[in-house]
């Protein structure tokens, strides 16, 4: 599991991604490559701005690629759709529809019909533990819960993967835990192929058989960590300790190169 | 969220009540010291008393004008009421079948958006009123005051539209869109839901102007009725109490018409789950 299998589930190869900003260009990615196994679980890792974000938007659709090639499961991606589920930080849930049909819009959108509609729905209302609050709205919802959602509904359109987007960044440290916890039990249930954004080396870590740890901008992979700890991983574990040290060196360098980058004009 | 909802209940329904007490001393007041101002004009011989009925008149005029046909058009009260609410009624359709559209068009492609924002800008400061003459006498005394309460209630309407398609966060349209969503089911499935609330807060602020406009509108015409003509009608033939008796319906049709349309905004929005 080292990522050079024959057909990697994700397969991105010398990304390159350039923003023009006013009169300036901003170089976010620079040949960067990945290629993803099916079923693995990959963190991705960086200083902020180093364009960890910007290769899941890219995988996703919603962003453009200047060039190189960018392929899941065989196919080039060119624009959103529904074989990459997205979840995001913010949890962009439809504030107007219940947990439900929040779930169900992307079966809605493929005009499944609603019997149909209503047993994938609840199987993933089941699988996140959401049972009970089919019929909430997001609002009356806790961080977590919401989250669970967002996972939910971008399941319920059976990805090939997962693209998941600092997911637990916004909940508190408990809550964090505990969806951390919760997505590895969902992962095993599923075993999605996921790509994880996160900038919390602890939680790469404990969830990740894999760290990718890129560059300041402009964003390539600095390093590809294969984490072999057992799970459930104990966070105060030798091993967990040592791997999480090895990762954090390899981050704090490269914060402060995107220091120094900041200070001295280019 | 509190933790028991009766006590929440309780305390609220508490709050209620001296609210409406307060309300209730406050109409009282109002009501006593206007008596007192009448009643001392009318000692005083002023020659202002005329213009300053008795409370108690007015709500007398005010049964009457609901009871007996005015001599000059032979309508009661149930009838101008009637002829104002059509007004109202079919200028807000009108306003709603062009401001919703457009609104959604202009808050949706920036063309659109340069090409009607001139015109709605040059047109918007404009007070409706300002209208009035060349509509009444292009479109008679039905269709008139029905243009002008449809403009009073096409700007709030366009421009809340517009806000709320703007307002729409981007975030959500990622959503929608790595969901397999295309343009025109995003359009209708996150767009469309997300401006409803706003909209709704438009018809609020424009039934509240379209009130306004039309007791003026109707005051420029001798036919047709309407709650404005009565008030103009009455105040000419010095039937000051009548007068006064016709401003109030009006005030109580306005808070009558926001009302309803607040309580159906607020209901919306929360069976929608957004408030």
């Amino acid at each position: 599991m080292d990522g050079h299998e024959v057909n990697p589930c994700i397969d991105i190869q010398d990304l390159f991604k350039t923003f023009v900003k006013g009169r300036k260009e901003v170089r976010a990615l620079a040949n960067f490559s990945l290629a993803v196994p099916d079923a693995q679980f990959v963190c991705l890792l960086g200083p902020s701005g180093c364009g960890k974000t910007t290769v899941l938007r890219i995988l996703a659709g919603l962003e453009t690629k200047s060039g190189g090639m960018v392929k899941v499961k065989g196919r080039e991606v060119s624009r959103a759709g529904s074989d990459r589920g997205m979840v995001f930080q913010e949890f962009a849930l439809f504030p107007w529809r219940t947990v439900r049909k929040n779930i169900e819009f992307g079966l809605e959108i493929r005009n499944m019909p609603e019997t149909e509609r209503r047993k994938l729905s609840s199987k993933y209302i089941d699988l996140v533990g959401l049972g009970g609050f089919e019929d909430a709205h997001p609002k009356e919802l806790s961080g977590g819960m919401k989250q669970r959602v967002g996972i939910a509904r971008a399941l319920a359109n059976e990805p090939a993967v997962l693209l998941m987007d600092e997911p637990f960044g916004s909940l508190d440290a408990q809550t964090r835990n505990l969806m951390q916890k919760e997505l590895l039990r969902i992962w095993s249930a599923t075993r999605k192929t996921i790509l994880f954004v996160t900038h919390s080396v602890d939680e790469a870590v404990f969830l990740a058989d894999r760290i990718v740890v890129m560059t300041a901008r402009p964003g390539k992979v600095r390093e590809d960590i294969a984490v072999d700890l057992p799970r459930p991983r104990d966070r105060t574990s030798s091993d967990f300790i040592s791997v999480r040290g090895r990762v954090l060196a390899e981050l704090d360098e490269e914060f402060e190169k995107a220091r120094a980058k900041e200070l001295s004009p280019d | 969220m509190t933790n028991d909802p009766l006590k929440a209940l309780n305390k609220k329904l508490k709050d209620n009540w001296t609210q409406y007490l307060l309300a209730v001393i406050s109409i009282a007041v109002f009501i006593a010291a206007w008596h007192l101002y009448a009643a001392y004009l009318h000692e005083n011989d002023s020659g202002y008393q005329g213009y300053i009925p008795y409370p108690l008149d007015v709500a007398e005029a005010l049964v009457d004008s609901f009871r007996y046909e005015d001599p000059n058009l032979g309508l009661t009260m149930f009838d101008h009421i009637a002829a104002s609410l059509e007004r109202i009624l079919l200028g807000f359709v009108i306003a709603i079948v062009i401001a919703v559209p457009l609104g959604l068009l202009m808050g949706t492609f920036r063309k659109a958006d340069a090409v009607g924002r001139p015109i709605v800008e040059l047109i918007r400061p404009i007070p409706p009123l300002a209208w009035i003459p060349i509509f009444i006498v292009v479109l008679g005394m039905l269709w008139g005051p029905v243009a002008i309460v449809a403009l009073g209630i096409f700007f709030p309407v366009l421009l809340n539209v517009m806000f709320g398609v703007r307002s729409v966060e981007p975030t959500l349209m990622d959503a929608a869109k790595t969901l397999g969503a295309n343009r025109s089911q995003m359009f209708l499935k996150v767009v469309l839901p997300f401006t409803t609330p706003y909209l709704m807060t438009g018809v609020k602020v424009g039934l509240g102007i379209g009130w306004m406009c039309i007791v003026a509108a109707e005051m420029v015409g001798n036919y047709g009725g309407g709650v404005g003509y009565f008030i103009k009608d009455t105040a000419d033939v010095g039937a000051f109490e009548y007068m006064y008796a016709g401003m109030i319906v009006i005030g109580l049709l306005g808070i009558l018409t926001t009302g309803v349309a607040g309580l159906i905004e607020g209901r919306l929005s929360r069976w929608m789950g957004m408030k």
